[in-house]
């Protein structure tokens, strides 16, 4: 018996040889990325009214792009997705009714080629365009629209969508006067009805209406499901999926989007999204030439790309500072019901840490106590600007330069703490307050993330100075969140945002108005509890309704204004964005938005040489 | 040998009955659930966060939920859905298991193929610089972490285009022969599986090595020397089958480890295997498809083991089950 496994174990290393001898021998394919032979493309007829796209060159058709995506997409149903790894494709497959334009970052028309407004601002009228169909062929009308709407109102579905096609908890009235019309009556008037219309994909009702009555509308589209019965009304359509590899999408034969000359878009053949979970090995194959464009780059990364451009294959595109901001809180949360020996009102932390949180004039000692600028060259390797708002210095719109800001001085910061009475009585450095309490508090972020643990450092290291102890508590992502939204467990809280499309403050109420869910100092508050935050919710609802930009805009600067004037928010560094892209592509246009690349992957097109 | 094998299947029901208990508990213990860090998206309410709750059962006490998830199982074969997915559990894991099991088979060959030759290399030279070498040589590797050799190597690839930097297939694979598919698998397998495969090369290597030394200190092996046969002959015909008796046992029992052997290598290589899978799913709190990857594993496991047993019997006519 010993014999035949030895025999068998021989036979095996016999196996081990001619797989070396294969692996070494087959080595041509991966390193070529020019993509298939430029195939005759489908040539149907234009819509009566096609998107004119502009751009700075004609391209010619061909060629394919490869982008890498750390996770891969969890469904094509672009309704139900949730993540980006899933939005990241179906937004190239699916278009609404506006559109947006991350260059001028305003609307643009999608599937509407126009709308207006009635004059009491309740009334809006999108103006469809002829012609335009699925990548079926089957032609798309208001009332794909209408279903697309219903889909987004379903109860039971409760797409993610739902919550935002609200006006004061009251639905908006739809109907389609005739195949080319479309109109939204809303309650009171919304600034956001455009851009929020174009955030509910136009879907096939002729694909989906039988699946949706079948109760299976939640699973349509889903990963397994054949490419070819995806039917979609965006530049792409699904080729091929393969799981934990890549997504392949290739051109919608009907797409309504066209270039100057009436060329039909997209020009690339064939837009891969490579699955690579580690960011390290993404780099690689980046600088290997088998990628052509990364959305993400990790700063410590910025100066290699920098250093190593001069090759020409590729271009770092610098996008100035990203639409995402850090900052921490103090928790000012206080109990809604009776329950755990509380009174309403009392608060939910230490009434003696409460007492200090709850005084501006500490909130401010501590925001002129950080040191911004020592962060920046550590831990953002010189890369980031400081930052007093959501609507950072990248945001073309809402940018606010001169709000009110609690910057760096510590003998101010001195000041203030020695104006609270409190001092270092029993000279171990630290501060104690009237009441002899050491001035001593923790300081909770999530651990995987290392810019946001190393900020903390800094901010420990920084109030050590003005005679404040910070212990530092990082813990994983989901016992943050628990802490935030259940138990409210946490003296202060490191976190950041990531602004949303388009970056509107309006999209922010949820942030701003004290009954928002993410008002992170004091979440869903039943009423206002100061003045200053009653203010900011009437602001709030000028910045919703009014449709004048300027009035808008002005409501948004007093609204940031009091929220650092109060200090509630402590800012953070906002860091830079950065990203490599292949030169081999014309019309590349990065942008620190949301698909920063892909947001005109259908103007992009391969140069000839 | 019938009577053991089928007691040894009776006895997976409940230890796989066990162990979805387990990990079910440690996924309720466990802040928060999948729809939590939904919760921190400005742009979903909690109304559709408790929306998608009630549809996902994820409101009801946990140990309802438990006795659902086992009446489906036992009435429909039904393992159930993955949340972020929607779709069933198997039809998601079935191709990121044999993915990984690809890995990992290549890794043993790797293993094994190079573990047996380099370790009776070795015994025959005892102590002569070829043995330290690769003693050196085996013991380095086993100390650089996974994660570090494997970026060496996709380094090396980046800069010499000798392999692909990660993937299991080039972009052109549908165009592709069928000798050029395999030719393209096994190109894409080779760094992975040497990252995997090396790392317990060093052990298996020495115990090869042991294993020849002690069977050529027996009394027979001195007798075939004596008798004038030739020293080749001596170490491969009579010396090495019986040291390589104690190998066979031990193959039986890295089968076991197979599947959980490579999920460092699968995310630096971009593997779509099992591991990256579930670490995605514990992540995201996706918790039947945990389920269905940690049974799926254990199944493995348990799998593994009896074949090692039963090698052991087979290799060993003085083991015996009955």
């Amino acid at each position: 018996m010993a014999r035949v496994g030895g025999v068998r174990t021989l036979a095996a290393l016999g196996c081990a040889a001619a797989f070396v001898c294969m692996a070494a021998c087959g080595s041509e394919g991966d390193g070529d990325s020019n993509g298939p032979k430029a195939a005759a493309r489908e040539q149907k007829p234009l819509p009566e009214e096609p998107r004119v796209e502009t751009g700075e060159a004609i391209g010619t058709y061909g060629g394919r792009f490869i982008i890498a995506e750390t996770s891969g997409p969890k469904t094509f149903n672009v309704l139900m997705a949730n993540e980006t790894s899933s939005t990241d494709i179906t937004g190239r497959m699916f278009v609404g009714l506006s559109d947006f334009d991350n260059e001028s970052q305003q609307d643009k028309p999608g599937f509407a080629k126009s709308w207006d407004v009635s004059p009491d601002g309740l009334t809006w009228t999108f103006h469809l365009r002829k012609g335009a169909a699925f990548s079926d062929g089957h032609p798309m009308t208001a009332a794909d629209v209408l279903f697309s709407f219903q889909l987004a109102y379903d109860e039971t579905l409760h797409p993610s969508v739902q919550d935002l096609l609200v006006t004061n908890g009251r639905k908006w009235d739809i109907s389609t006067p005739d195949d080319y019309t479309f109109v939204i009556k809303v309650p009171s008037p919304n600034a956001m009805v455009i851009p929020l219309s174009g955030s509910v994909p136009v879907l096939p009702k002729h694909v989906l209406e039988p699946i949706f009555k079948a109760g299976n509308f939640a699973s349509a589209y889903n990963i397994s499901t054949p490419p070819d019965q995806i039917v979609t009304s965006g530049p792409f359509r699904l080729k091929q999926y393969v799981a934990g590899e890549k997504a392949v999408l290739e051109p919608n034969p009907y797409w309504f989007g066209v270039d100057e000359k009436h060329n039909r878009l997209p020009y690339l053949d064939e837009l891969v999204f490579l699955e690579v979970p580690d960011q390290d090995a993404a780099d690689l194959k980046f600088r290997a030439g088998q990628i052509d464009g990364l959305e993400n780059v990790k700063p410590e990364n910025y100066q290699w790309y920098a250093d190593n451009q001069q090759q020409g294959t590729y271009r770092l595109y610098e996008l100035g500072p990203a639409l995402a901001t850090n900052f921490f809180w103090f928790n000012l949360n206080t109990a809604q019901k009776a329950e755990n020996g509380r009174k309403v009102g009392d608060p939910l932390i230490d009434p003696v840490k409460y007492s200090w949180f709850s005084n501006v004039t500490f909130r401010r000692a501590v925001s002129m106590a950080v040191d911004r600028e020592a962060m920046i060259p550590s831990i953002f390797f010189g890369e980031a600007v400081k930052n007093w708002s959501t609507s950072t210095p990248g945001s073309k719109v809402w940018y606010t330069p001169d709000v009110v800001k609690y910057d760096f001085n510590i003998d101010e910061s001195k000041r203030l703490l020695a104006s609270l009475g409190w001092k270092d009585t029993n000279g171990d450095g630290i501060l104690e307050d009237t009441k002899g309490q050491t001035v001593s508090f923790t300081m909770k972020t999530n651990s995987d993330n290392k810019m946001r643990v190393g900020m903390a450092n800094f901010i420990r290291d920084d109030l050590a100075k003005v005679g404040i102890r910070v212990t530092l508590v990082p813990v994983d992502f989901n016992t943050l969140i628990t802490n935030i939204r259940d138990d409210k467990q946490y003296d202060t809280l490191l976190l950041g945002l990531q602004s949303g499309v388009p970056p509107d403050p309006a999209m922010g109420q949820n942030v701003w108005r004290s009954s928002g869910r993410t008002h992170y100092w004091n979440i869903s508050q039943p009423k206002p509890t100061t003045p200053e935050e009653a203010k900011i919710d009437s602001l709030m609802d000028t910045l919703v309704t009014n449709s004048d930009l300027a009035v808008r805009k002005q409501s948004w600067k007093e609204i940031q204004d009091i929220v650092n004037t109060q200090a509630w928010v402590i800012w953070l560094p906002t860091i830079n964005s950065k990203l490599p892209m292949s030169t081999r592509f014309g019309n590349a246009k990065p942008s620190p938005i949301p698909h920063r690349l892909l947001w005109n992957i259908d103007r992009v097109f391969v140069k000839k040489h | 040998m019938k009577t053991y094998i089928l007691r040894r299947f009776v006895q997976i029901i409940p230890l796989l009955f066990g162990i979805s208990a387990l990990t079910f508990i440690l996924l309720q213990l466990a802040p928060g659930d999948f729809l939590n860090q939904m919760g921190e998206n400005p742009a979903i309410s909690p109304a559709t966060i408790e929306a998608m709750r009630r549809n996902f059962g994820l409101d009801r006490p946990w140990y309802i939920q438990y006795g659902l998830y086992l009446r489906n199982i036992l009435l429909h074969f039904d393992f159930g859905e993955s949340f972020s997915r929607h779709q069933p559990v198997f039809t998601v894991i079935r191709e990121g298991l044999s993915n990984t099991l690809m890995l990992a088979v290549a890794a043993a060959v790797v293993t094994w193929g190079l573990a047996i030759p380099l370790g009776i290399w070795a015994a025959v030279r005892q102590y002569s610089w070829i043995d330290k070498t690769l003693s050196l040589i085996a013991f380095i590797w086993l100390s650089i972490p996974e994660i570090l050799s494997g970026l060496l190597l996709l380094m090396l690839a980046a800069r010499t285009g000798w392999f692909p930097v990660g993937g299991m297939r080039s972009i052109d694979y549908d165009d592709l022969t069928a000798i050029g598919r395999v030719r393209d698998l096994a190109w894409h397998l080779a760094l992975p599986a040497l990252v995997v495969g090396l790392v317990p090369l060093a052990s298996r290597m020495r115990q090869m090595r042991g294993n020849l030394l002690d069977v050529l200190r027996l009394d027979y092996v001195t007798t075939a020397r004596s008798k004038g046969l030739d020293e080749g002959v001596v170490i491969y015909k009579h010396a090495l089958r019986n040291a390589l008796n104690p190998m066979i046992t031990l193959f039986g029992y890295t089968l076991g480890a197979l599947v959980s052997g490579s999920f460092v290598a699968e995310i630096i290589f971009s593997w779509p295997g099992l591991g990256r899978l579930t670490l995605d799913a514990i992540l995201t709190q996706d918790q039947y498809l945990v389920m269905g990857s940690v049974l799926m594993a254990s199944v493995v496991l348990i799998i593994g083991n009896l074949i090692a047993d039963l090698l052991l019997a087979v290799a060993d006519p003085r083991i015996s089950y009955d």
